[in-house]
């Protein structure tokens, strides 16, 4: 036996690397199996094949982690297909480390097969085109290096660069044809069950918690990541929209923790409305992304109706409910990856009712923390002077804060008074700083105010605006008389929004828009699309009626047209050349049982001996059955070479004759012919 | 494999269609279109080629002998081929790894025939599994032929049978079996001759022992036979018996003859009466076939 070759086995782990890969994208296999796997691959990847002494045994170990696999999905702790895809991982690792042979080259890559399938039934992710894009082309060329291995005679080269070329090629036509069978195989179920199984890069990113602590670092600032999509009717149609998106607020500060006071509606509820809205409202269709991580609802400031709210979770996109709880807040009852709604917005500067607010929550807008250094209070008294109107005071302790502080995501840890050390310390902070500094400032001096959590800025891409991860903020609301909750922002300007590099913006920019066009080509590929393709195939695109109307058909339902006719043609050619053979088949199938029956009395075949022998033995000695398998035999002569195909029926009917000979035999024959036999 | 492949891609395609999932159907997609490109690549493989039968030295029933085909393509490029004889019993196959356009490559196979006899030969059979090796591809080329394959080879257990023709040599002595003509050179000491003929001195200096040959000694002639009415396993036996005999005599320098039912070979010496006699022993019991073949 010749020695393996390694590039062909190197092809073939990468390629089994790949198909696991793509399970593990989703995040959902168990880290036991993700590390058993890594080490298999990497001791395979360095040409050890340590179980090759031990096959059976080193087999019968995946009986018991099997067990286990079972058990774990008996008790409900583990999802049925990822255990699934968790032992597939196990087997293929158990391969790669066994002897290599034709056998289980050919098992590894099944392995990979079924690892990818799984993989497909896990997630949905982008991640996953790409795994099975490497698997693909990598076990391609595994499997036709092993071909040619296999027909090099031994102790010859395998001519692997006159191999490769080809082999690259073909597996380029394999994955071409792939798309096209995508594009056109018949949905004949499209009920997207694909599962969005993980946000993308890593994990989600922002996420409203039912506390703001302050301090630790400001990375999320600067993380470019997409976590919303929204499109805007009336659309503002500027590029740059500076808007103040609104997650929840916070009434309740104790020194270090914003937290609410107000107690949570237990009723979910499809709609929701927070207040009366003016004339005018701003609609928008929002979709929350998995990179969202959070179940709060956000909303163009200041939100009046939301509802509408549709979950996109691992096994589909159903409706879901929303649930109020204080601070405004509104949170999506089930848990999904992402979700979509809609809300109507009054326009900024409109003058709105607070809302239903009872008296608690109205007197904790002027509630200070126990510890409060009584510096804070003298500091807003200097600054303000002898103000009266909260909305005054609060735009001048903002112009204030912006002007003699300092914004900077460079922080340390906890500290036990955030807000002193921001102040009177460092005098540099982020949003959150600015923002709980001016709202217990107003405080201090008797004015309502309270601190609101979501997203500042917006960036138009095509006719919708995003949001980053950067893009995550917080401000003031101060309550003014008459008018409502006014915004008021202490963050210098130029800091609001996200504050990644401009280059990892790009780049992230444009993995998101090519996971949007996955996502919206790929997964949610649906019989409408089909049907769309199709018919833009056969018909002029959009928009060319008020063209003058032409009386042939497009080009492209020319090409269509021969392309149908050509596969129509090639399968009828395939079909016309089979049939003879199919004809042949019957004859055959005809005298097979023919010979068995002959056979139930002794009538046997001997060595080279065809029917027609046979016939003419019982002919010669006057067997009883001579005269119904002579003419059984002269029909399946015709059959087989006379161009003369059997009947529908006919075989069936000849046979019957041939039975009914056999039973009406005179008992003594049977004895005599076995005997003979 | 392919069995293999078209069940999974079976399930593949039940799961997408019971499930809806897009990415199954990307697999699946993936799936069938690996089956269109084998069959197309395999098919295109199989394209402009020609093949010849170079035949064989000698096939002894039983044991691998090398065989083989000359492949050529006028034009492009080939992979993965393998030969083999199509309808019949002869075993193994043949195979090249790329076969470049124009030039012709001959493909060698170690065959094995299970019996003695002539093999009618009525083509060659060209596979190919490329490019994945999920499904074979097969295109006959028609080539009439015929394949003598002697008797298996094997011991004689019996003693060498008397001399039909004993007195060698010049004296013509019955009792002088050793000869003493002329001598006519030195040779080395074959199996099983006599060490009394060694001549030591010569063989000393040579390092390897050397016969003394002389004219017409120790050659005696043999006539050996297959009786009539022989059949089946025991004519089988006995071919074997007597080509095993005829190798052992005709090595030793013994003139060796044949006498089968109805044909009849003159004594003669050397490797060119041993195929003379492998081939009539092949031939025996085949007589009508010979006829045809002529």
């Amino acid at each position: 036996m010749t020695r393996p070759n390694r590039l062909r086995l190197i092809l073939r782990d990468l390629g089994t690397g790949a198909a696991f890969a793509s399970m593990a994208v989703s995040g959902q296999l168990p880290i036991w199996a993700l590390g058993l796997f890594v080490v298999a691959l990497g001791v395979a990847l360095t040409g050890r094949r340590p179980f090759a002494r031990l096959p059976k045994l080193t087999a019968m170990l995946l009986v018991p982690l099997a067990g286990a696999l079972y058990l774990a999905v008996a008790s409900g702790r583990m999802d049925l297909v990822v255990a699934a895809c968790s032992f597939a991982g196990l087997v293929a690792g158990q391969r790669l480390l066994s002897e290599t042979s034709t056998a289980t080259d050919g098992q590894v890559l099944l392995a990979g097969l079924l690892m990818v399938a799984g993989g497909a039934a896990l997630s949905g992710e982008l991640f996953f085109a790409v795994c099975l894009m490497a698997f693909a082309v990598l076990a391609s060329l595994s499997l036709g290096l092993a071909v040619v291995e296999a027909a090099v005679p031994v102790g010859e080269p395998v001519p692997v660069r006159a191999v490769m070329r080809p082999l690259a090629v073909g597996t380029l036509f394999a994955l071409l044809g792939a798309v096209a069978f995508f594009i056109l195989f018949p949905r004949l179920n499209w009920n997207v069950g694909a599962r969005r199984a993980s946000p993308g890069l890593g994990t989600a990113t922002s996420g409203f918690s039912d506390t703001v602590r302050l301090g630790g670092s400001g990375t999320l600032k600067s993380n470019p990541r997409v976590v919303l999509r929204a499109t805007l009717t009336p659309d503002p149609l500027t590029e740059q929209l500076g808007a103040y998106w609104l997650g929840r607020t916070y009434d309740t500060f104790d020194g270090q923790e914003w937290s609410t006071i107000g107690a949570p509606k237990k009723r979910g509820r499809t709609r929701v409305t927070l207040r009366r809205g003016a004339e005018t409202q701003v609609y928008q269709k929002v979709e929350l992304l998995p990179a969202y991580g959070s179940r709060t609802l956000i909303a163009l400031e200041t939100p009046s109706k939301l509802g509408n709210a549709l979950a996109h979770t691992p096994t589909g996109t159903r409706r879901t409910l929303l649930q109020e709880l204080g601070g405004d807040e509104l949170r999506f009852v089930e848990e999904g990856l992402g979700y979509s709604y809609e809300v109507y917005s009054v326009p900024p500067g409109t003058d709105t009712d607070p809302g239903k607010m009872e008296q608690l929550e109205h007197d904790q807008l002027l509630a200070l923390p126990d510890n409060l250094d009584p510096r804070v209070t003298e500091l807003a008294r200097q600054v303000l002077g002898d103000e009266k109107d909260p909305l005054t005071a609060a735009n001048k302790l903002s112009s204030w804060l912006q002007r003699e502080y300092e914004y900077t995501l460079e922080l340390g840890g906890d500290v036990t008074d955030p807000l002193t050390e921001f102040l009177f310390v460092r005098k540099a902070g982020h949003c959150e700083h600015f923002a709980t500094a001016l709202t217990l400032l107003l405080r201090s001096q008797g004015f309502q105010a309270r601190l609101a959590t979501g997203f500042f800025g917006g960036e138009r891409i095509g006719d919708e605006y995003i949001l980053r991860a950067g893009d995550a903020h917080a401000w003031t609301h101060v309550l003014v008389p008459g008018r409502g909750f006014v915004t008021v922002d202490a963050t210098p300007p130029a800091f609001r929004a996200n504050q990644s590099l401009e280059l990892l913006e790009s780049l992230v920019s444009i993995y998101e828009a090519i996971e949007s066009a996955w996502r919206t080509s790929v997964v949610d590929y649906s019989f409408r699309d089909q049907m769309n393709f199709v018919r833009d195939l056969t018909r002029p695109p959009a928009g060319s009626g008020e063209k003058k109307r032409l009386d042939l058909p497009p080009l492209r339902a020319w090409v269509t047209a021969v392309l149908v006719g050509v596969a129509v043609y090639q399968a009828w050619r395939y079909l016309s050349r089979r049939k003879p053979r199919t004809r042949a088949l019957e004859a055959t199938r005809f005298v097979d049982a023919v010979e068995r029956q002959l056979a139930t009395v002794g009538v046997r075949a001997g060595d080279g001996e065809t029917l027609e022998d046979v016939s003419a033995r019982l002919t010669r000695e006057a067997h009883p059955l001579a005269p119904t398998v002579s003419p059984l035999t002269r029909r399946y002569l015709e059959a087989r070479f006379g161009q003369r195909a059997l009947e529908p029926g006919e075989s069936a009917q000849l046979l019957k004759g041939l039975k009914q000979a056999i039973a009406a035999l005179p008992p003594k024959e049977k004895p005599r012919e076995k005997a003979q036999a | 494999m392919g069995r293999t492949y078209l069940v999974v891609t079976f399930g593949v395609g039940l799961g997408a269609l019971n499930t809806g999932n897009n990415l199954l159907y990307l697999v699946l997609g993936l799936l069938l279109s690996v089956i269109i490109l084998s069959g197309v690549l395999s098919e295109r493989c199989l394209k402009d080629l020609s093949v010849r039968r170079l035949g064989t030295e000698g096939a002894f029933a039983g044991e691998p002998f090398a065989f083989r085909w000359g492949i050529t393509r006028r034009q492009g490029h080939a992979f993965a081929l393998t030969l083999s004889e199509v309808d019949s019993p002869l075993t193994g196959e043949g195979g090249v790894g790329y076969l470049p356009a124009g030039a012709e490559h001959v493909v060698r196979a170690d065959l094995t025939a299970p019996r003695r006899g002539p093999v009618k030969l009525s083509g060659v059979r060209v596979t190919t599994t490329w490019p994945l090796g999920l499904f074979a591809k097969t295109r006959v080329f028609a080539l009439e032929g015929t394949l003598l394959v002697y008797p298996r080879r094997g011991f004689a257990c019996e003693d060498p049978l008397d001399a039909a023709v004993g007195h060698v040599g010049e004296t013509n002595n019955p009792r002088r079996l050793d000869g003493t003509g002329d001598v006519a050179g030195l040779r080395e000491l074959g199996e099983h001759e006599d060490a009394r003929r060694v001549h030591w001195m010569k063989s000393a200096s040579a390092g390897k022992l050397l016969k003394v040959e002389r004219e017409r000694e120790e050659r005696r002639t043999f006539i050996l036979d297959v009786k009539t009415g022989l059949e089946g396993d025991v004519l089988e036996r006995r071919c074997e018996e007597v080509a095993a005999r005829a190798h052992r005599l005709l090595e030793a320098g013994h003139e060796v003859g044949l006498e089968l039912p109805g044909t009849r070979l003159r004594p003669g010496a050397g490797s060119g009466q041993e195929r003379g006699i492998l081939r009539a022993l092949a031939w025996l019991g085949f007589e009508e076939q010979r006829e045809e073949a002529a």
